[in-house]
């Protein structure tokens, strides 16, 4: 373990992605409480000493708003991934270990939501609950629409995990099904289940993303994400009228968040998976 | 490397050139046109999809423009009521205001008025409009009925004069019948009985008629050509209007087009290019624009004249929204000043309560005395939590200030209360998060319910919300501000919630004549100042009913809008009425007196 945390540390894109994204944790835990907003000015004010982002159509700073979205959107983002990846993970190890009927049954329902659009369900969720659309039902509802392709790639592994000698030897000693599967198959996919959750995360941060562009996004006091930056901005027409402010700091604080998490996943998976280890 | 550079200087080089053929197809496009730009003048607003029919009897929402209602340009309406003077000006009618009374509402017919086939404007034609409803109860001016009992004919000196009669029986409201003059358009009978006889007398069958080939209009334009990209209107010189009502000068420009938009931002690009010279729809922070040469009214804020309220309309059969003491705590709460300054780009004066502007026609029956005396201070933060407090509500914060709940006056936690608006209307979206903002800081549960146009229409007459984002269909009329009163506090289409489409007016469900408490004076008020004539009289009723309105806080009004943005752009046409020049009211050539523009605009070239 030590020596594959070494070789990861070697590696430029892990130390890239590891900096940068534990900038925006930082930044995302921390901002709010180390940075003291201005006091509310007018719309669309553009950078200056007072406002070092401008502000928004209502007047708020935009680096207070950056930073709340920032913490509320990895909230998002982690929530989602969690619960996607635990969900596919479960299913797959479930299906690709029983095999059979139950393989079977667990990969009908996994096809059967890969060929539903998630995006489309996610929409038509949130549009049907104008009320109170909180950061943990837009999480929920991401992680809920996410799983199958990691239920697709878990089950696959475990699949390939099956016929091994020591899943036999646990077999013939007695071992259930439960303990097969969360103490000898699981350890193997570990370092690949975290990949898997890095992606989610970077999937359900751009979810959101999605969704709030479209203003189906988070409702609420305090429920302000990167999305909900954006979709101010696009229903305010920001870059009509050029107030690129309202768009590119938010754009690009996404962009930043997802690239750091696929350098992340892609340099672990040079170290973690044999066929690519250098 | 070499290769990299090489194919970035490469894409440079092609967007570059994408780039400047667009704007060479763009010129291109303005030339293939054929319609020269010093001789046209590009207005837009009014038209959002695909025109369809032009015919005038075809339901209002349906027609596209200028064939639809509150345009004078091809069809015309009797009179048209300046919104800044409070005249009624004549067209195809002048208004004998000395003869009115509260029986019957006079207007003599212009004896030169023609139709664009030479045939006169009669009263035979007024008549086939206003009493279509009588002849086929599925038209859309049916509703004339109600306020109109029949139209007496009289010829006085070669004039014809007509008397609509106040249906005594009905509405009784000689009021709305001076809206009705300048609402109504008068079509050529003898073309629209002639399409009903070849259609057996089917007026389904004549509706669908699409009406725009050679139409017979007696407007000063008539239809030239319409795509899904714009609507074309050429100068009819022969118009009977430019002898009798202009002095015999020609409208300025020869072609009026209205490029079809598909969104706000469209407007503000083409005026800052001056690819369009006016338009009616909202455009933020116009004071921006005004190096690119667009204009409005006022030079300061707020650049427009107010004549619209927008309200929060609430909910009376829910509690605690009926509750008048809460409903009061919330009009103090809320920061009025800064939804003009965030929300609205300044376009709001500062607000006074109740529901009578303190400017414009108005402003004489606005008593600053009586409101201060009935009118909760407005966006006093200290003064609604006392008021909450004084009624026995609570709030409960948590240590960020953040409200939990709030509990009501027997102990029991309140419902989240739920502000519904259109998703995607930006200012109404900025009034809701401020208004949110504000009503929470002081301890009142709401939040933003930010819905789709199918489930925000519907809400309305239905009653299905707890607050609602509403501009009631009031126009700058003769009848302000008494139509606005009836739109927020008339009772007399009562409806329970739930009851279908049926209240389009005091969707909130205020002053219910089933309950016990039912103020009968407002809707005996609502029915006695359409009669009222002399000042006097219509100063005390105004302020009663405002007082009541005060007391009662059954809406919250939370800006005054102009009816009608009206922006322009000074790089092709000027002369444009405005402060400073008020030979025409603010409003797009096409409206109302605003048609008065199109014999003043001067060419820049």
């Amino acid at each position: 373990m030590i020596k594959l945390l070494r070789n990861l540390i070697k590696e430029p894109m892990f130390v890239i992605g590891s900096f940068l994204f534990l900038v925006t944790i930082f930044a995302g835990l921390f901002g709010s409480s180390l940075y003291t907003a201005s006091p509310d000015g007018m719309s669309y004010d553009a950078p200056s000493g007072d406002y070092w982002l401008g502000t928004d159509n209502l007047g708020q700073d935009y680096v207070a708003l950056l930073l709340r979205g920032l913490q509320n959107s990895l909230f998002v983002g982690f929530m989602a991934g969690i619960i996607a990846t635990t969900i596919g993970t479960l299913i797959g190890l479930f299906a690709g270990f029983k095999g059979g009927l139950v393989d079977d049954i667990l990969n009908m329902i996994t096809n059967l939501f890969i060929v539903i659009p998630s995006f489309v369900v996610l929409v038509l969720v949130s549009a049907s609950w104008p009320q109170g659309r909180s950061l943990v039902l837009i999480a929920v509802l991401i992680g809920l629409t996410t799983w199958p392709w990691t239920a697709r790639s878990v089950r696959a592994q475990a699949a390939s995990i099956r016929g091994r000698d020591h899943i036999s030897l646990a077999r013939i000693n007695g071992a259930s099904n439960l303990q097969i599967i969360f103490k000898h198959i699981l350890p193997y996919l570990a370092s690949y289940v975290f990949m898997v959750f890095i992606m989610q995360v970077a999937s359900g941060i751009l979810s959101e993303s999605a969704i709030s562009m479209i203003g189906l996004g988070p409702i609420g006091e305090g429920s302000t994400s990167l999305g909900v930056i954006l979709n101010t901005a696009k229903n305010n027409s920001a870059i009509t009228y050029g107030y690129w402010w309202g768009i590119f700091p938010a754009a690009i604080v996404i962009t930043v968040i997802v690239f750091a998490l696929y350098l992340l996943n892609n340099s672990m998976e040079g170290v973690f998976n044999p066929r690519l280890r250098k | 490397m070499i290769f990299s550079k090489r194919v970035i200087c490469g894409l440079f080089a092609a967007s570059f050139a994408l780039l400047v053929s667009c704007e060479e197809k763009e010129a291109k496009d303005s030339e293939k046109t054929g319609y020269s730009r010093d001789q046209t003048l590009y207005l837009s607003g009014s038209q959002w999809g695909d025109p369809n029919t032009f015919n005038p009897l075809v339901e209002p929402w349906l027609v596209a423009w200028p064939a639809n209602d509150r345009f004078n340009i091809m069809y015309e309406p009797l009179t048209a009521y300046n919104t800044i003077t409070g005249v009624t000006e004549p067209i195809l009618g002048i208004y004998q205001k000395e003869l009115s009374n509260t029986e019957k509402i006079v207007v003599d017919i212009q004896p030169e008025a023609k139709w664009s086939d030479g045939k006169p404007v009669t009263s035979t034609d007024v008549k086939f409009i206003y009493e279509l409803g009588k002849r086929f109860p599925q038209a859309s001016v049916s509703y004339i009925n109600e306020f109109v009992s029949e139209i007496k004919v009289d010829t006085v000196n070669n004039v014809e004069r007509l008397s609509f009669m106040v249906n005594k029986k009905a509405r009784n409201n000689p009021l709305a019948i001076l809206d009705q003059l300048q609402a109504v358009r008068i079509v050529p009978a003898h073309v629209f009985e002639k399409y009903l006889a070849d259609n057996n007398n089917d007026f389904d069958a004549v509706k669908k008629l699409k009406c725009d080939k050679d139409p017979v209009v007696s407007g000063p334009y008539t239809l030239d050509q319409y795509n899904n990209e714009r609507i074309v209107l050429v100068r009819r010189d022969d118009y009977w209007g430019n002898k009798v009502l202009h002095e015999g000068a020609l409208p300025v420009p020869k072609y009026i087009i209205h490029p079809i938009y598909k969104n706000n931002d469209h407007f503000a690009i083409n005026l800052q290019k001056g690819a369009l010279d006016a338009s009616m729809n909202y455009i933020p922070r116009i004071s921006e624009k005004k190096k690119d040469g667009v204009s409005t009214w006022y030079d300061a804020p707020p650049y427009f004249v107010p004549g619209s309220m927008h309200f929060l309309y609430l909910n009376h059969t829910k509690a605690p929204l009926s509750d008048k003491k809460f409903r009061r705590a919330m009009a103090a709460a809320i920061d009025y000043s800064a939804i003009s300054r965030l929300a609205l780009s300044n376009y709001t004066p500062p607000m006074k309560p109740g529901l009578i502007m303190s400017s414009g026609l108005e402003k004489k029956y606005y008593s600053e005395e009586e409101v201060t005396k009935h009118s909760v201070s407005l966006g006093d933060k200290e003064y609604a939590k006392k008021l909450l407090a004084e009624a026995g509500y609570k709030a409960i914060f948590d240590k960020d200030s953040v409200l939990k709940h709030s509990i009501g006056p027997n102990g029991d936690t309140l419902p989240s209360l739920l502000i519904k608006a259109p998703a995607g209307w930006s200012d109404w979206e900025a009034i809701v998060n401020l208004v949110v903002k504000q009503l929470r800081s002081v301890g009142i549960d709401v939040r933003e319910g930010f819905v789709d146009g199918s489930q925000y229409w519907p809400a309305l007459p239905s009653g299905d919300f707890d607050m609602i984002m509403r501009k009631p269909p009031v126009a700058v009329t003769a009848s302000l501000p008494w139509n606005r009163f009836n739109a927020v506090m008339s009772s007399r289409n009562w409806r329970p919630v739930g009851d279908g489409n049926s209240m389009n007016e005091n969707e909130g469900r205020y002053n219910n004549p089933s309950a016990a408490n039912y103020n009968k004076r407002v809707d005996d008020l609502l029915d006695i100042i359409p009669l009222l004539s002399d000042e006097d009289s219509l100063k005390v009723a105004y302020a009663e009913l405002n007082n009541i309105f005060l007391d009662d806080q059954p809406v919250i009004p939370v800006c005054h809008l102009p009816e009608e943005y009206y922006q322009f752009s000074t790089k092709v046409w000027d002369g444009w009425p405005t402060e400073k020049n008020q030979y025409a009211p603010p409003q797009l050539p096409w409206v109302g007196s605003g048609i008065n523009t199109l014999w003043r605009l001067k060419s820049v070239k």
